[in-house]
């Protein structure tokens, strides 16, 4: 039989060059958390389906991979890590005072192949502020978000800010049976605007908040969008919601991120999960959102805890794929030397790669004697940058692209390739 | 890359296209022949890019953000519900999916049903839904296409399929028994589109909604 080389499918390998960027993005992104005083967890890759139920909705449950362990109790792989750290901040820090800086990355799955170019497998890296109320702490996560994606090197984004509380004050006070109401939530979720269109048409009572349910798509702008609104709804819920968004724009203004939020009304997100503040960060050209988060005041109290929350994770597959369509994509970092031996050369050879590692740099030691010739061959394989062989305890032949060969003591070799990398 | 203020659209192949493209010229976005657009499949304009895609393809092009926009039937959508914006009804290609059941068959509502029911479809998601919702058993034949023939040679009980006039089922000894839904060309969008470039996407959406309902 010949074995699949292609993996499972639906989920990938990471090659060198993608490990790489990957790696790196995830770095820097919880650099700069750990910037803003979070700090990081490790929750495990699998979670009591109790556990999950919590905290997710059915549709969600549906698709994780999940399995039964020896003792019978049925076990998911996760496909989000905030329902685990709720677990956490309630279970073993709940001696832990509030608020409370969580950060986290890992994979998650799903059996869904409807996700990113039907990745079953993704990577996030996400952070939760768990028991600040208010608009500072939803600024503050928005301006995390948004740091995050520009630490990571991604330079063109937009950041959609907008409020569950709008939509479920529209929805108390229109007017409409209850049935329909289900079906006009159905609908939106679905984003399907002709059955809402078509739902909200049969019934006889127009109001302002039918238009603003219609025109859902179109609520985005900015801060004069707020004033529209404003002028269109007459109830509590939403005239608070939009006075929040107003808030929370002012105090991104003062983060310094005026420039990339703009307000969306019309932000379709898990209204029965979030219960304020949403947001979404978009890069060019990508068709979904790059990063995603918002309020959840609930989630907490399901475990014994209640405490408001919010957060947000970045999805690190999608900040990739914008780091490599960008128009000077991230190279794979350079192995700076490649050293070759011959004959007694091979522990001057070692030698010589332990120091080099020591100043910093990446240094490959060859496995088997080789004359120049073949060294040559080897070093172009390796792609290093400098090819040194050494033939003996006393010189080395140093050779570098562009430049002629040159015979020196194996020490000042190191020494001058030291100063060319600093 | 696509330029900022540009729109791209994409059409269907097929029984659509020449719908869609009137509408295009109405909506004052692109005036294309079919026989122009089936040779190239891309053609820049202006202020809008059109591509011609296979209609089960269209959900994915706008859902990777490979479009803008897309012109699909409705049909397409049952099948292949995704990420996209649903926005408009285009009001044109009409058509029904039906379940329909050899002259001869004695079968007709619900209450006739055998306990497990067989049909042939090109739509085994919808039909699947469909009979689940109404408590019925089936066995859903995924066919890819002549599914007219499937009854009469026994392969199943019935059919589900598309129909705008109903001959091609009567050519076939078959009577509509039930209808699962009507289907017309809706206008879908990308999510991430009518965020990033709002202004150039909504006024595209804006002059196809009224060109559809003028």
């Amino acid at each position: 039989m010949i074995p699949r080389l292609g993996g499972v499918p639906g989920f990938r390998d990471l090659l060198p060059q993608e490990a790489e960027v990957l790696r790196e993005a995830q770095e820097s992104v919880l650099a700069e958390m750990r910037r803003w005083g979070y700090r990081q967890v490790i929750t495990p890759m699998v979670e009591s389906i109790d556990v999950l139920e919590l905290g997710i909705e059915a549709g969600q449950r549906r698709r994780l991979f999940k399995f039964m362990d020896n003792r019978g109790e049925v076990i998911a792989l996760v496909g989000e890590r905030t329902v685990p750290v709720a677990r956490l901040v309630a279970g073993k820090l709940r001696g832990a005072p509030l608020p409370m800086r969580l950060c986290y990355s890992g994979p998650v799955l799903s059996t869904d192949e409807g996700r990113f170019q039907q990745r079953r497998e993704t990577y996030q890296v996400g952070a939760e502020l768990v028991g600040a109320p208010g608009t500072v702490a939803d600024a503050e996560v928005i301006a995390l978000a948004a740091r995050c994606l520009e630490a990571s090197g991604v330079r063109r984004y937009q950041v959609d800010v907008g409020h569950a509380e709008f939509f479920h004050g529209i929805m108390d006070a229109v007017k409409l049976p209850d049935e329909v109401k289900a079906a006009v939530r159905g609908a939106l979720a679905a984003r399907d605007f002709v059955t809402l269109e078509a739902l909200l048409e049969k019934t006889p009572l127009r109001s302002a908040e039918h238009e603003l349910l219609l025109r859902f798509p179109a609520l985005r702008g900015g801060a004069e969008i707020l004033q529209a609104a404003g002028g269109l709804v007459r109830n509590r819920r939403s005239e608070r919601a939009l006075g929040e968004l107003a808030q929370v724009q002012e105090l991104l203004v003062a983060h310094g991120l005026g420039e990339v939020v703009s307000l969306d009304l019309g932000a379709i997100r898990d209204f029965d999960y979030y219960t304020g503040i949403t947001f979404e960060a978009y890069g060019p050209e990508l068709g979904r959102p790059v990063a995603q988060g918002g309020r959840y005041d609930r989630l907490l109290a399901r475990f014994g805890r209640p405490a408001p929350a919010t957060g947000f994770v970045v999805q690190l597959d999608l900040v990739c794929e914008m780091l490599t369509q960008a128009s000077r994509p991230p190279a794979l970092p350079r192995i700076d030397a490649a050293v070759a031996w011959s004959g007694p050369g091979l522990k001057t050879a070692l030698r010589l790669g332990s120091t080099l590692r020591m100043f910093g740099m990446r240094a490959v030691v060859d496995t088997q004697p080789r004359d120049p010739a073949q060294a040559k061959a080897w070093w172009q394989a390796v792609g290093a940058v400098n090819l040194i062989h050494c033939r003996n305890k006393s010189v080395a032949e140093w050779s570098a692209r562009g430049r002629r060969t040159r015979q020196l003591p194996p020490e000042q070799v190191a020494g001058r390739l030291a100063g060319e990398f600093a | 890359m696509k330029a900022a203020g540009k729109v791209s659209i994409a059409l269907p192949t097929g029984v659509l296209m020449p719908g869609a493209l009137r509408l295009l010229a109405k909506a004052g976005l692109a005036r294309l022949s079919a026989e122009q657009l089936g040779r190239q499949l891309m053609v820049d304009r202006p202020r809008i890019r059109v591509i011609l895609v296979r209609p089960a393809d269209v959900p994915a092009y706008v859902d990777h953000g490979a479009a803008d926009l897309g012109i699909v039937g409705k049909d397409i959508l049952w099948e292949t519900p995704g990420a996209h914006y649903e926005l408009a009804d285009l009001r044109f290609g009409e058509c029904r999916l039906v379940l329909a059941v050899p002259l001869t068959s004695g079968l007709d509502g619900p209450e006739t049903w055998p306990p497990q029911m067989r049909v042939a479809t090109k739509y085994p998601r919808t039909a699947g839904e469909w009979f689940e919702a109404r408590g019925q058993s089936v066995e859903v034949v995924r066919l890819h296409g002549s599914v007219e023939l499937a009854p009469q040679v026994g392969l199943v009980d019935g059919i589900v399929d598309l129909t705008a006039s109903g001959r091609t089922l009567k050519e076939n000894q078959l009577r509509i028994t039930a209808t699962l839904g009507v289907s017309t060309a809706r206008l879908i969008a990308n999510q991430a589109s009518l965020k990033t470039r709002t202004d150039a996407v909504q006024a595209a959406v804006g002059r196809l909604r009224e060109a559809a309902s003028s």
